[in-house]
């Protein structure tokens, strides 16, 4: 692509029944960068994804992969994309190799070529050992990496990789990680979609939040931590129903935000040495007691909060 | 070429599924054999029967001068051309005889009354032969059954024969006999030749299928009962093979498959491939083991290739339309266990060797398994051609029309 753009979002929309579930977005990933799609569960990451992949077909709006649409050129966009499924997506009863063969075929490779890039990226992977054992019988991890394999098999220009670490061990998740920054640096265009903020902060150029079928923020780590200015966010465990007193720090000077869940109250503060007295003091003043006390530093988790009133998480 | 890539994972995928492969080829195979046991050597032309062990009471006593009617019927038990399978043992009496068949000591007693004789050459009833014997049997007891009437027909025939001899004004003491010698010799020959020659007196045969070697009507009848065997199973498999489409869709592979620069259509296509293809294999492996197994005659080629082509498409279509109408793997099922099972019931498939009222052959022709069925009993009674190309027609027909339907279901479902 002439402008240097692997992936051009242009006010994409897609809606099931009366559900919006993504409303008219636009975003651009660079050649060659990690971009992360960050957002709750329900907030159409997986809906954009499953678009721009070509399962889904998009109610509005298009999008260019390396220049092809995916509405009136989707075969050649396809060619150009790997898609990393959520879940794992490969026949357990056939071998490692076989699933890569048959998904190699499935993008064109044959021959020869075919054979020497199953070799390839089996080594990659780490399981030329165990290419000819049935799927079926791997441990999770050894299944991610094959899910993982079977998306690089064609030497995509870009490659989608849809919560690639839920549901799995801290040892195999940060393989996962180190695995997407090898990627990169191979010249590997990804998009990355999580709700780990850690893993967008740690590995992402660029950042879009997406809320409720929208993206609320975009940009890279430091742009986005900024939008909040040097707010800080603070934790307040009460000791009763937290009502009152919500309602007074509200008025504190240096609260900008109040939320409460769970027990748990949630605040955006300009200063969290100066603020942190007073909101004690307004709490003992309604009779409230605070056990416990819990100051994070701006982080995506704040702007989210400061961007949509709720916790990344909830 | 992405058509055959993806029939031929899906084939390697069922074939490596043991539940599919005993389905599709163990299960009819076994059926079969079961049935070709029960009714023993048909297929050979020779009937062997189990061992029957019988009890006599012989309580004849033959008027004087008159030969032994009682010791005929003991004589023609122990006959060598029964001996391999009839065991007979004398016992004392009919209490004793009845006490041993319950016991299941003796499968059947033969109790010989006292004035046997008499009452048989003079013609008149009161003195018959008892016949006890094990409910559970069936065979055997028939086969002595029918060869005591068959003595007691003999019998009195000769005596009629002898009586019109015996007003010949040239009839005398030696004359008699001879005729009597005679007729008896003649008699425990044609006994033997009717029950246990290779050679059978009475033979029954199915008019030669043109460009076929003659078939029993035994063996039909087997090639029937496989031909339905064969057709049922083909439509499961035609059905569960098209599952393998929403097994994907579970695995989310397929899911995968629609994000891989390969269209939609060519996907669905590559996976009804394998389900012409699943069938069409395990059509030719039941017939190679129903002629190895069985020596079933499959009947002349032309016509039998039509009839499999028929059974392909008709299983095909009807799987196609069946999955698309069902929405996962787990209902698919029940949903299929009944359907098929119906539909094959309806068909007329497990009634083959039956004579069937003509209202269900209406019925049959209202399933696409009836028709095919209707083809494979054109091969093993006509074999000819003309005949099979109606059932083989509509079959074809049926199997389209369903497939159609199904495909765009299907295609709607993946949009």
């Amino acid at each position: 692509m002439s402008n240097g753009n692997a992936l051009e979002v242009k006010n994409l929309r897609k809606n099931f029944g009366e559900l919006k579930a993504v409303q008219g977005i636009n975003f651009d990933v660079r050649q060659g960068e990690i971009f992360s799609l960050l957002g709750p569960n329900g907030a159409g990451k997986s809906t954009t994804i499953s678009m721009l992949s070509g399962l889904l077909a998009p109610a509005e709006g298009d999008a260019l992969i390396m220049g092809h649409s995916i509405r009136s050129d989707a075969t050649a966009a396809r060619a150009c994309l790997g898609v990393v499924p959520q879940d794992i997506a490969l026949y357990p009863d056939l071998s490692a190799r076989e699933n890569m063969v048959f998904w190699g075929k499935m993008y064109g490779l044959r021959g020869a070529a075919l054979k020497s890039r199953v070799d390839e990226i089996l080594k990659v992977i780490g399981l030329v050992e165990r290419q000819r054992d049935r799927v079926g019988t791997f441990s999770g991890g050894m299944k991610r990496r094959v899910n993982i394999g079977v998306a690089l098999l064609h030497k995509p220009q870009v490659i989608i990789m849809d919560e690639p670490t839920v549901g799995i061990d801290p040892q195999s998740r940060r393989h996962i990680l180190d695995n997407v920054k090898d990627l990169n640096a191979q010249g590997m265009t990804v998009l990355y979609t999580t709700h780990y903020m850690e893993e967008a902060q740690e590995l992402s150029n660029h950042i879009a939040i997406m809320d409720q079928g929208k993206i609320v923020a975009y940009g890279t780590h430091d742009e986005l931590i900024r939008l909040v200015g040097e707010q800080a966010r603070i934790e307040l465990t009460l000791n009763t129903e937290a009502g009152r007193v919500l309602d007074a720090w509200r008025t504190v000077e240096g609260v900008s935000r109040v939320s409460a869940e769970d027990g748990k109250a949630t605040l955006l503060v300009n200063d969290s040495n100066r603020v942190l007295p007073r909101l004690f003091e307004s709490a003992n003043r309604c009779g409230a007691r605070i056990n416990g006390v819990d100051i994070q530093e701006p982080n995506l988790e704040t702007v989210f909060l400061h961007l949509t009133g709720k916790a990344l998480r909830d | 070429m992405k058509i055959f890539d993806i029939a031929l994972k899906d084939l390697i995928r069922s074939l490596r599924n043991l539940f599919a492969i005993g389905m599709m080829l163990v299960a009819p195979i076994l059926i079969v054999g079961l049935i070709s046991m029960a009714f023993g050597g048909m297929n050979s032309g020779k009937v062997d029967l189990p061992e029957l062990k019988v009890g006599v009471v012989n309580q004849d006593v033959p008027p004087a001068g008159l030969p032994s009617m009682g010791q005929a019927m003991v004589d023609l038990l122990n006959d060598p051309s029964v001996s391999s399978w009839l065991k007979p043992q004398a016992m004392p009496d009919e209490t004793s005889a009845r006490s041993a068949v319950d016991n299941q000591k003796i499968g059947l007693a033969v109790v010989i009354p006292a004035g046997f004789t008499a009452s048989l050459l003079a013609g008149k009833g009161g003195s018959d032969l008892v016949l006890v014997q094990d409910p559970t049997l069936t065979v055997g007891p028939t086969v002595v059954k029918n060869m005591a009437g068959s003595l007691m027909d003999g019998v009195t025939g000769a005596r009629l024969a002898l009586g019109m001899v015996s007003q010949s004004p040239a009839a005398d003491s030696k004359t008699l006999q001879n005729v009597s010698s005679q007729f008896q010799a003649w008699f425990t020959n044609f006994q033997r030749t009717l029950y246990h020659s290779p050679d059978t007196a009475l033979a029954i045969s199915a008019p030669a299928a043109n460009g076929s070697t003659p078939a029993s009507a035994a063996q039909n009848m087997m090639g029937l009962v496989m031909a339905g065997m064969m057709v049922f199973f083909a439509f499961y498999t035609g059905a569960y093979a098209m599952m393998s489409i929403l097994r994907e869709e579970e695995e989310g592979t397929l899911a995968r498959l629609f994000t891989t620069p390969t269209g939609r259509t060519t996907i669905l296509a590559g996976k009804f491939l394998a389900v012409f293809l699943m069938v069409i294999i395990q059509s030719l492996v039941l017939m190679g083991a129903g002629t190895v197994a069985f020596k079933i005659v499959w009947g002349a080629a032309l016509p039998t290739a039509l009839v499999v082509m028929a059974q392909v498409a008709a299983a095909g279509g009807l799987g196609v339309l069946l999955i698309s109408l069902v929405k996962s793997s787990r209902q698919a099922g029940p949903v299929l266990g009944g359907a098929l099972t119906g539909l094959g019931m309806l068909g007329g498939l497990f009634t083959v060797a039956v004579n069937m009222p003509a209202a269900f052959d209406m019925v049959t022709r209202a399933t696409p398994q009836g028709w095919v069925m209707q083809g494979w009993r054109m091969v093993f009674t006509s074999g000819q051609m003309a005949d099979v190309l109606v059932p083989c027609a509509v079959s074809i027909a049926l199997g389209v029309v369903m497939f159609i339907i199904g495909a765009r279901i299907f295609n709607r479902r993946f949009a």
